[in-house]
């Protein structure tokens, strides 16, 4: 089987956030890069587990960024991926990500395509839907479970209140959410093989934003807690409907 | 328990920039199968593992499933057996093996910085490994090729465990004493008898086997320390048909211990039923020449022990320190106004930036030795035998200041934490326990001392402490080109010069003979020899911190880190270095009382 599997560069959860240009674009200025958690600890780790599991085929991550994603990619590759694509490009928009990986994809026939739910910097989870339109295959989005029997998966997806069971043909893509797999740690062996795995660098192909941002606003900060004696009801009521205006 | 443990900034700063690891990657060709880029891969999945295998079950180690004999078998806590199939599968256990070994041929220095993550979330646990390691080494460096393959190989792979046996009742500080003997049945093959105690791993319920590496007395060798061999005797031997049996070695108990009780020490007798074996590493009567190197390896982990220790008790006071409300600015009176955080009044965070400097001041001279191993291993002719020598010096200090001023170091963490600190519902009181075996195993501070006094500072005409004073020179100079740092590089090259003459007037009287006037204050001149070489670790650290401050475009946050690093430097300048002046005057003291013929003097 062949696997491709998407992967992103986030910044750490820990970075603290800032805009540049009148806020229309986010300053990575200092800030530390990982993997998409989504991606690496369940759509690449899934991946890798149905290659193991059927004994063959390949698992391949695909990127579309600038040269300083290697470090990235290659942490993918020392997780345990056989090879790895950077689409040389600068990530402007969800259609051009989803336009450039799928331009690669359709020359090489992948029976599923792998991404993470979303990731944890624009939390559009836009790709996934795009690249499906433009590959013309079924997207199954938010998954958490993954089986694979000969040319059909069984995808469970958590729905409100419950679990949907799903039947689709491959090829398809999949996008994977917490459940589907748990986070491996590269061994040292892995890390070291990575540095010998082939990292392809292609040339992005001419695609245009459809969407352009405006403005970033970061969250208003929390404001502080007010005690309230418990027997002072009146008190609660007047500040619930007054101060927060929630009643 | 505190959400942080160890600082990987910390590390990242100390490995690539203080102690330049890239020095080994790109010159040495033993190396250069390594780059940062895995470097930082393989600390981060270290962190990972340790978060998830060791952090969460550190508390629980030390209270429940505490190592005990029952019925002839000794058990630990479920947990550490997961963990070490985790710790092998990801390679740690033979990172520092040559390649041709199955090993990845690590530079000692990322080692170091990897053990200091796994041992500050788990001190106890991460001993098996350890001392595995560390007995697979020596196998490594002396054992028959038939050794190395039969245990060697078990022990690299994680599935068997090793350990170190030489005290006996009556032979710690004095090995030359012991008298556990060894008889020579077939060639290489020996009758081992005797009682070994104090045993750390001595037993366990996970491993197939266990390695014993023993010292033992081969009968008719000569007394003292020329007549002691190194045997490898294991809990079960193989038999002619390559099947495991039991080899006669009886765990007869485990010790009940202040700390780190997620590994027994244990009393262990060999050959009570007459029937134990043990084959004899290397050449006879030389077993401690050989242990010195598994021991001058496991004195650089009780380094990395007592520095992670501390590290872990600094992120706990730190975070405890920010949560905590109590009081107010002491202009304040005001009872209407909220309490504050205590980290804002001065005394807590001067037991706040004492433990760092302690901590990231023992990494730094940790690291210090590290280097040093790992020069001595790729260099050649005379620089090897700087490096090694320069190795041989920092090796009880590297045993000594982390674990004495670990135990300062934890203690003022415990005080952050206020009566909570004494109590279990914190984990500094276990640190207390667990730090406080640092100064004791491997050779107690007192030892150390005698070793480098006695030994280290005069070994061949003062030639390891002519190399360190040349390397602080170089420090000094690089710090003099910022006016900010002139002032300390300064105080350390005063500090130096006081250094060589309290060194000269000791050596006053070796020279006369006077042995016992000349090492009765070892310890207190051990004491100030290390605050003065993390003084040189902290003014290296502190040049570096501006260097990356001037030059590197640094972010808010690396603003922060390297400002922090100045800000720690000046603190152990101005607070800890003054020690010394009070060390210098007792050391220059004409006054004897510690040498009384008379004990009865100490009623
Ligand atoms: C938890 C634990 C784990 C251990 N693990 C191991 C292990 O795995 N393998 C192993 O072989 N051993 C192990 N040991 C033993 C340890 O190395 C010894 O306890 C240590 O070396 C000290 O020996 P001792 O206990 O006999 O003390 P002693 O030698 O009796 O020392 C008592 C005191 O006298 C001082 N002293 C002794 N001789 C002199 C001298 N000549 N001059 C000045 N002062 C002196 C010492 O500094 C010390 O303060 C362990 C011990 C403990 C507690």
């Amino acid at each position: 089987m062949k696997l491709l599997v998407c992967v992103s560069k986030t910044p750490d959860t820990t970075t603290k956030i800032s805009f540049t240009e009148n806020d229309t674009n986010f300053n990575t200025q200092g800030v530390q890069f990982i993997m998409n958690p989504y991606d690496e600890w369940y759509a690449l780790v899934r991946a890798l587990e149905l290659k193991e599991k059927l004994g063959s085929g390949t698992v391949t991550i695909i990127n579309v960024g600038p040269a300083d994603n290697d470090t990235v990619i290659r942490k993918g590759l020392a997780i345990g991926a056989d090879d790895a694509v950077r689409i040389d490009a600068n990530p402007t928009s969800s259609h051009f990500v989803a336009k450039q990986i799928a331009e690669y994809a359709k020359a090489q026939s992948y029976d599923i395509v792998f991404l993470g739910k979303e990731t944890i910097d624009y939390n559009g989870a836009e790709v996934g839907s795009v690249m499906a339109e433009m590959l013309d295959a079924p997207f199954i989005s938010f998954a958490t479970h993954l089986e694979v029997n000969g040319n059909t998966a069984t995808i469970n997806r958590e729905v409100e209140g419950g679990t949907e069971v799903l039947e689709v043909d491959t090829p398809f893509l999949i996008s994977a959410a917490k459940g589907m797999a748990e986070q491996r740690i590269p061994n040292m062996r892995g890390i070291m093989m990575a540095k010998r795995k082939p990292l392809n660098v292609v040339p992005a192909v001419d695609s245009s934003d459809l969407v352009s941002v405006t403005k970033y606003e970061l969250p208003s900060g929390k404001t502080d807690c007010k005690y309230v004696d418990p027997e002072n009801m009146e008190e609660l009521v007047s500040l619930l409907h007054n101060e927060a205006k929630v009643i | 328990m505190a959400n942080k443990f160890i600082s990987l900034k910390n590390l990242k700063f100390l490995l690539y920039d203080v102690h330049n690891v890239a020095q080994f990657t790109e010159n040495y060709d033993y190396y250069k199968m390594h780059d940062l880029e895995s470097f930082d891969f393989m600390l981060e999945a270290a962190l990972q593992i340790a978060e998830k295998e060791l952090y969460p079950f550190y508390q629980d180690m030390d209270r429940n499933h505490v190592p005990e004999v029952v019925d002839g078998k000794t058990n630990t806590h479920p947990q550490i057996a997961k963990f070490l199939k985790a710790y092998t599968e990801s390679g740690w256990m033979s990172s520092h093996v040559p390649e041709k070994y199955g090993g990845m041929q690590l530079p000692g220095l990322v080692n170091l910085c990897a053990e200091m993550i796994f041992y500050a979330a788990n001190n106890g646990a991460c001993l098996f490994p350890g001392l595995t390691s560390g007995a697979a080494r020596l196998i490594m460096a002396f054992g028959s090729d038939k050794l190395k393959k039969e245990y060697m190989e078990k022990m690299i792979s994680g599935e068997w465990m090793g350990t170190m046996c030489l005290t006996e009742a009556g032979a710690g500080s004095s090995l030359s004493d012991m008298v556990t003997s060894a008889e020579e049945t077939s060639e290489g093959v020996y009758k081992i008898e005797g009682q070994k105690i104090f045993i750390s791993g001595g037993d366990n319920d996970f491993s197939e086997n266990i390695v014993h590496l023993l010292l033992a007395r081969i009968k008719g060798a000569p007394a003292g320390t020329k007549g002691i061999s190194l045997f490898v005797v294991p809990k079960f031997r193989k038999n002619e048909a390559g099947e495991l049996v039991d080899n006669d070695v009886i765990p007869a108990g485990a010790y009940h211990k202040m700390g780190q009780k997620a590994i027994p020490a244990m009393h262990l007798a060999f050959g009570d039923n007459n029937n134990c074996e043990g084959y004899l590493v290397g050449e006879a009567n030389k077993g401690l020449k050989y242990m010195f190197k598994m021991m001058n390896g496991a004195r650089i982990e009780v380094g990395v022990l007592g520095s992670a220790i501390s590290s872990a008790a600094y992120y706990a006071s730190l975070q405890y320190a920010k949560e905590r409300t109590q009081g107010r600015d002491v202009n304040n009176k005001n009872p209407e106004e909220p309490q504050v955080p205590i980290i804002e009044h001065a005394d807590v965070q001067r037991m706040l930036l004492l433990q760092k400097s302690i901590t990231e001041g023992a990494m730094s001279l940790v690291l210090e030795a590290g280097r040093a191993h790992d020069l001595s291993h790729v260099l050649e002719g005379e620089e090897k035998k700087r490096a090694s020598l320069f190795l041989d010096l920092l090796t009880p200090l590297v045993k000594v200041y982390p674990s004495e001023e670990g135990i300062r170091s934890v203690s003022n963490g415990l005080q952050i934490f206020g009566g909570y600190g004494y109590t279990e519902d914190f984990p500094l009181e276990q640190m207390a326990r667990d730090m406080r075996i640092t100064t004791l195993y491997e050779g107690t501070t007192g030892i150390q001392s005698m070793d480098l006094l006695g030994r280290k500072i005069l070994m061949e005409n003062g030639a390891a402490a002519k190399i360190l004073f040349e390397k602080v020179t170089e420090t000094i100079e690089l710090a003099n080109t910022h006016d900010e740092l002139k002032k300390y590089a300064a105080i350390l090259g005063n500090e130096m010069q006081e250094l060589q003459g309290i060194t000269m007037h000791l050596a006053g009287f070796a020279m006369k003979g006077e042995l016992k006037r000349f090492l009765a204050d070892a310890n207190l001149f051990m004491e100030y020899f290390c605050i003065i070489t993390v003084a040189w670790q902290w003014l290296k650290q502190g040049t570096i911190a501006k260097q990356k401050l001037l030059t590197a475009n640094p972010s808010p946050e690396d603003v922060t880190f390297y400002e922090s690093k100045i800000h720690t430097m000046k603190f152990f300048f101005h607070y800890e270095v003054p020690r010394g002046a009070g060390l210098k005057t007792r050391l220059m003291d004409t006054e004897m009382l510690t040498m009384c013929k008379d004990t009865a003097i100490l009623t």
